[in-house]
């Protein structure tokens, strides 16, 4: 099994597997940026808030994406670590427009990347930084400041601005997400 | 052999001999990926087996394997979906943080995918909390309307059902989508739709009511939905009381004439136990039950003749009408169903076809289960108490049944009902007791050889011929030195071997009698006080087993009790040594600083009631006779609810002699709250004068109050009065009931140097069994050796009476009757005092 595996990704007949979690404060776009990434008869209508978790499957490029969804709500965010064991890459959403709760964000960020299962790996981060049509939304660069990105260190990171209801900056950002994932792949 | 070691392994269970920890272990393949479903599915199964074997997970265990299996839910595969479902609901209940699945399982119970949805309803509804649902309400709502039948509609309904009892509030909201999915032509459907409207609107008996009321008009298509709208309607007329004039009942009589079986058969079942049919209304119902008893299907036959066979008990003349289709059954192939048609015509049937009825049940008697065969006892010993009579042939039926195979239950049975015959009809007695006799010889059950063995001890002596049955006991008896007994490994034998061994030893006489014919009286529990107290108390004098509280001999009859014609409840061989309520009474009593000094607790009376049932205060009195004192203890209760009671008393006018030495107030009295005030009573040293009445008032300070609060409008309240009934002193409460086992020996023993003698004519009574009642009654007494009992058609009889009178005095009464226009009967009395003689004495006439 595992031979023929191999093989088939070898040859490019399969897609090679990724595990991504999506995380970020409540109301802050992660259901809204997967629902846009599933082909367009899987989409949902409607996004209601995520009550623990959600899977969802999507592709780009070469790679195969599973995506737990997880919720972001107060109640739930100890429920992440759960899964951050098995993962291959961390996207964490923001909703620019928020300032009152960045440093709430922040805290989260901090804490899970204090984590033990987190700390020693050198998982690539992709942040979101949502919502950047409203008129009081913040640029990615204030963005990265606030939460202080620059001084993160063992880490690759890459921040987009977003706006997940057209599905603006969403390529660019998996973009960079297949590219690191599959640097770190070929490298293990 | 290597070939013959595989072939065993191969064809046990693959699952057995599963190691919780390793299986847990395994469970960690749950968060590799990409997710490989074959081996999951292999190790999900393991788990499931492993829970369902009754394996208990920590709560940390518990939450590892469930997070583990939440990464499952990236895996496509169908069956591997599913077992996480199963998985989900059976760690629901240990594992923490399991309302993480909501949204996976919400997405499910929505998507396209309906091999998903039912199974993802069920495992919401165990994993979801009140708070939850209130946010996923929206979709519970929706399945339950949903079309798609098999996926959503029903499994959600039943879900609901359970969530009622979590969360009541939310499901009420949505008896709208109930009442459409009532509406549904899905037969399962329209019936868990309706069990769910019920359960919403259960504790509104009005809505109930208007539900069944409508229904009942354009019943449902589902006969199951039928069928618990009969119910339903039968409990409406229940709690209503209504007759058969009720439209409910039309309704149901109506189902009569379904087009459904199992509609008919449940209209039928529920008319013969409505509690006041006439066999009017009866009749239809029994007439299909009838139908019923030809059809070909065993399923329909056998409800048909269980519904008869009970209702043979209630209306045996009704049933009669079937007695032909009965016989019939009686050789039915299914045994179960010729079982109870055999029982069923026992009941109905007259004394002449007993011996008939009695020839065909023995032939197929050795081909049904033991379950039935107590059915047949039973029905064998109503019979015999109905037909007394016919005790020979039912008694040699019931031995050969003895002989046969068959459990213990079975076997009690048996011998229960042979020991009832014995016991209620004398001219049975020596067949049963060789009959029993037979039995012990070759009994693999000890218990009920003991109480045979027992039963021998007791009822032998009085046989013409006791000497026959010592050959029975012998057989048993491993004849062994005393000395030997007495370190037997068994705890009981230890101790009855040193009582008996000691008692022989001093060759007394009166105590072979007191303490071997008669076994120990005292209350075992108030014996261990005493004994307690006396060890840790300055011992100058000798204990004095007079001052332990006598027990109350337990009431012996059992016919009276059961209902004429019923099963009677076999009776316990073997009194449980608990605490009575006479000792919890003489626990509470001590905790109370006046009643400390009054001495062991001799007797609590049955409760009295002081007031009319429904009257502004409900007063129930209870006496409890100490050695010198009487301590009433007066349970009032205020059900006027705008009204607070504070310092509740009872004020007595004490009969002459008697001298309230204290009263205890009950400081208060809300409302519908039972409390309790006491009077102490020092009674008169001439036992002549310790009967009276009192005169008695409730006297307490009445506080306005709100209804809905309790709390008082004002804080002063004024002081007001109610008069209650007397409170009577009788002589029975100065006397302990005391089962003399042996009557004779105790009645030679005490002698006849204060024995009084005196005949009276009791005019006002009719009957000798009602002489018996009264007389035990007014003296309080225990009637001894079943002489309570007076056979059927005799003029006279004697009763013997035994009891303790308060002080420790043992008193034994003899009664003659002899029926001749009222009841004439010679009276003696016999006592170890003088005084109690006298009294007793007085209380007959």
């Amino acid at each position: 099994m595992g031979l023929f595996n191999t093989l088939a990704t070898a040859l490019g007949l399969r897609k090679r597997e990724v595990n991504v979690i999506v995380v970020g404060l409540d109301n802050s776009g992660k259901s809204t940026i997967l629902n846009h990434l599933k082909p367009d008869l899987e989409r949902a209508a409607d996004i209601v808030p995520t009550v623990g978790f959600n899977v969802e499957r999507f592709k780009a490029q070469s790679l195969a994406f599973t995506a737990f969804d997880m919720s972001g709500q107060g109640r739930y965010r100890n429920l992440w670590e759960h899964y951050y064991r098995d993962c291959d890459a961390i996207i964490y959403v923001v909703d620019s427009s928020d300032k009152l709760r960045m440093v709430v964000a922040k805290d989260e960020l901090d804490a899970l990347l204090q984590h033990p299962d987190i700390r020693p790996r050198r998982i690539p981060l992709l942040f979101f930084a949502n919502k950047m049509d409203l008129k009081e939304a913040m640029s990615s660069v204030k963005v990265t400041m606030m939460l202080g990105l620059e001084k993160m260190e063992n880490k690759q990171f890459h921040i987009c601005a977003s706006n997940a209801i057209t599905g603006e900056g969403l390529s660019d950002g998996i973009a960079w997400l297949t590219q690191a994932a599959e640097g770190r792949q070929s490298k293990t | 052999m290597m070939d013959k070691k595989n072939e065993e392994d191969g064809s046990g269970n693959p699952f057995s001999n599963l190691e919780k920890t390793s299986v847990l272990q395994e469970a960690r393949t749950f968060n590799e990926t990409p997710v490989n479903p074959r081996k999951c599915i292999h190790i999900l199964s393991k788990i499931l087996y492993m829970l369902n074997q009754g394996e208990q997970l920590g709560s940390t265990e518990a939450t590892e394997a469930f997070f583990a299996m939440t990464k499952l839910f990236q895996s496509k595969d169908v069956t591997l979906r599913r077992l996480v479902y199963l998985g989900i609901k059976e760690l629901a209940g240990v594992a923490d943080d399991v309302i993480i699945v909501t949204s996976s399982l919400t997405k499910d119970m929505t998507g396209k995918e309906d091999l998903y949805r039912a199974a993802a309803i069920r495992a919401l509804c165990c994993i979801t909390d009140t708070t939850m649902l209130q946010a996923i309400e929206r979709y519970m709502k929706q399945a339950i309307v949903d079309r798609s039948v098999e996926a959503s509609a029903a499994p959600q309904l039943v879900s609901a059902l359970h969530l009622m009892r979590s969360s009541p509030d939310v499901v009420k909201r949505w008896s709208n989508e109930a009442q459409e999915a009532l509406n549904s032509d899905n037969v399962m459907v329209q019936y868990h739709a309706l069990g769910l409207l019920y359960n919403i609107k259960k504790s509104d008996r009005l809505a109930v009511t208007k539900l069944v009321a409508k229904l009942t008009r354009s019943a449902p298509r589902s006969p199951y939905a039928v069928c618990m709208l009969i119910r339903t309607a039968c409990k409406l007329m229940e709690e209503e009381d209504a007759g058969t004039e009720s439209p409910l009942f039309d309704f149901v009589d109506s189902c009569l004439r379904h087009k459904s079986e199992m509609v008919v058969y449940e209209a039928a079942h529920a008319i013969v136990n409505m509690p006041r049919t006439s066999p009017r209304e009866l009749a239809p119902a029994v007439s299909v039950l009838q139908l019923f008893l030809s059809s070909p299907k065993p399923t329909l036959r056998f409800a048909a003749v269980r519904t008869l066979n009970q209702v043979a008990m209630t209306h045996p003349a009704v049933v009669t009408a079937c007695n032909l289709d009965l016989e019939s059954l009686i050789s039915d192939v299914n045994r179960s169903i010729a079982t109870l048609a055999i029982t069923t015509l026992l009941k109905t049937g007259a004394e002449s076809s007993v011996d008939r009825l009695m020839k065909q049940i023995s032939s197929f008697v050795n081909e049904i289960s033991d379950e039935f065969k107590i059915v047949v006892v039973q029905a064998i010993k109503a019979l015999c108490l109905k037909f007394p009579r016919k005790h020979g042939v039912l008694m040699n039926f019931l031995s050969s049944m003895l002989r046969d195979e068959g459990g213990l239950e079975y076997k009690a049975s048996i011998a229960d009902t042979i020991i009832t015959i014995i016991e209620e009809n004398p001219e049975a007695k020596e067949a049963g007791l060789s009959h029993l006799c037979e039995f012990i010889e070759d009994c693999e059950h000890t218990s009920l050889a003991v109480r045979i063995l027992h039963l021998l001890g007791r009822e032998g002596p009085k046989t013409k011929q006791p000497s026959k049955y010592i050959r029975f006991i012998y057989n048993r008896v491993i004849l062994e030195s005393a000395a030997r007994c007495q370190m037997d490994s068994d705890d009981e034998v230890r101790d009855r071997a040193t009582y008996y061994y000691n008692i022989l030893d001093q060759q007394q006489a009166a105590l072979n009698n007191q303490y071997i014919l008669n076994s120990l009286q005292v209350s075992l529990v108030g014996l261990e006080k005493a004994l307690q107290a006396y060890s840790q108390g300055p011992a100058d004098q000798p204990f004095d087993l007079r001052s332990v509280p006598v027990a109350e001999a337990a009431p012996t009859d059992s016919r009276a009790a059961a209902p004429e014609g019923s099963i009677a409840s076999s009776r316990k061989p073997e009194e449980k040594v608990t605490a009575t309520r006479q000792d919890v009474f003489a626990e509470q009593l001590s905790k109370i600083p006046e009643f400390q000094q009054l001495g062991p607790l001799f007797k609590s009376s049955q409760p009295v009631e002081l007031t009319e049932s429904e009257t502004e205060y409900v007063v129930q009195c209870i006496k409890h006779v100490f050695a010198h004192h009487v301590v009433l203890q007066f349970d009032c209760k205020n059900t006027l609810n705008d009204q607070l009671l504070e310092d509740v008393t009872v004020q007595l006018e004490a009969a002459d002699g008697f001298e309230v030495v204290a009263t205890l107030p009950c400081a208060r009295l809300e409302y519908n709250v039972t409390n309790t005030c006491y009077t102490l009573i020092k009674l008169p040293d001439d036992l002549m004068a310790t009967v009276g009445s009192c005169g008695a008032t409730l006297r307490y300070v009445v506080k306005d109050c709100d209804p809905a609060t309790g709390l008082p409008d004002t804080d002063e309240g004024y002081e007001d009065e109610y008069l209650l009934e007397e409170v009577e002193l009788t002589v029975a409460d100065h006397v302990q009931r005391v089962l003399k086992a042996n009557f004779g020996a105790a009645w030679d023993e005490i002698g006849d140097q204060n024995e009084l003698e005196d005949t009276y004519a009791l005019s006002a009574m009719k009957t000798l069994e009602q002489a018996v009642k009264q007389i035990s009654q007014f003296m309080g007494m225990q009637a001894c050796e079943r002489s309570d009992k007076v056979p059927d058609g005799k003029s006279s009889h004697t009763l013997l009476l035994s009891g303790v009178y308060r002080g420790g005095a043992e008193v034994l009464v003899r009664a003659r009757l002899a029926l001749s226009d009222g009841v004439t009967m010679q009276l003696t009395v016999r006592s170890t005092d003088p005084a109690v003689s006298e009294v007793i004495a007085s209380a007959v006439g």
